[in-house]
């Protein structure tokens, strides 16, 4: 039950629930938090790669740790930039519906 | 005893993820983001990671999940600021897309020679039998200082890049209109 399979096809089933969130929901906050689900499901499939390959991996042991705290690293970035950018659309139009951000739309 | 935690943090994280996109206020849908991103701390460490599963933990549910909640506070949504949701044609496109994409990767996991290849050496515990000191902070840190020195250095570039932008975004405006334009030297200059 415990193996590489069943991890992956976890990490999958949060991935596409992470796809749902992006698409479906309209406020950016539940977007942003369905992004960082997303990242989590990818994390979740590198570490389990890296621990089957412990071994034999040619960049070695924590190969697929490393990866991923490099990933955590880009979230904190991202949720950074994603949260001030979301302070500034609530300043201008008191609102976060993403309805709302299509002036781009001719 | 590692299959039964590992059932149940998958359950919990899958059921969590679920609430996290289908909650209407925002506050709800970031506690449920808290299990979620524990239970995957806790697949972590069953998987060896323990540091990783920590910083997991420190990161994820410490410090941008804080991030959140203070960004949720701040603005303040009411109920009647809350945006309605989209329609039942919306949610299906979504669920749509998000069904083909869960069946793709499924089908690529199911046939891939190399998963079945790893996984005929049984579970993963006892895959790859590791030293004991695989995933700790000594083991860790070595290699990360000694193989992967630049990438780290690069993500402090990266961190330092996002703490610069985020101050710059955040930044109160002066909220008392501009003098209005100045004529210089015959030049008209206008502020945008």
């Amino acid at each position: 039950m415990f193996s590489l399979a069943t991890l992956l096809y976890l990490s999958a089933l949060l991935f596409s629930i992470g796809t749902y969130g992006v698409l479906a929901r309209r406020n950016i906050l539940v977007v942003l938090m369905s992004l960082e689900l997303m990242l989590n499901a990818v994390n979740i499939a590198i570490v389990s790669f890296g621990r089957a390959h412990a071994l034999t991996a040619f960049s070695g042991e924590h190969g697929g740790q490393i990866f991923t705290l490099m990933v955590l690293a880009v979230a904190a970035a991202e949720a950074a930039i994603g949260l001030s950018l979301l302070l500034v659309i609530w300043r201008r139009w008191k609102s976060i519906d993403l309805r709302q951000l299509c002036r781009l739309n001719g | 005893m590692e299959h039964l935690f590992f059932g149940l943090a998958a359950v919990v994280a899958t059921v969590s993820s679920l609430l996290v996109v289908t909650r209407r206020n925002p506050i709800y849908s970031a506690l449920f983001l808290i299990v979620m991103l524990a239970a995957v701390a806790v697949i972590f460490m069953l998987l060896d990671a323990v540091f990783l599963g920590f910083m997991q933990l420190l990161v994820y549910a410490g410090a941008i999940m804080v991030l959140y909640l203070f960004v949720i506070m701040l603005i303040n949504p009411r109920e009647g600021d809350l945006t309605d949701e989209g329609g039942a044609t919306e949610r299906a496109f979504a669920a749509g897309v998000a069904l083909l994409i869960f069946s793709l990767l499924s089908f690529a996991i199911s046939h891939s020679q190399q998963v079945e290849r790893l996984d005929s050496a049984g579970s993963i515990p006892a895959m790859a039998a590791v030293p004991d000191s695989h995933g700790s902070v000594a083991a860790f840190g070595l290699e990360l200082f000694h193989n992967h020195l630049l990438v780290f250095e690069l993500t402090s570039v990266l961190i330092l890049v996002g703490i610069i932008g985020a101050v710059h975004l955040a930044m109160r405006r002066r909220s008392t209109p501009r003098p209005p334009s100045t004529v210089e030297d015959g030049q008209v200059t206008v502020d945008v």
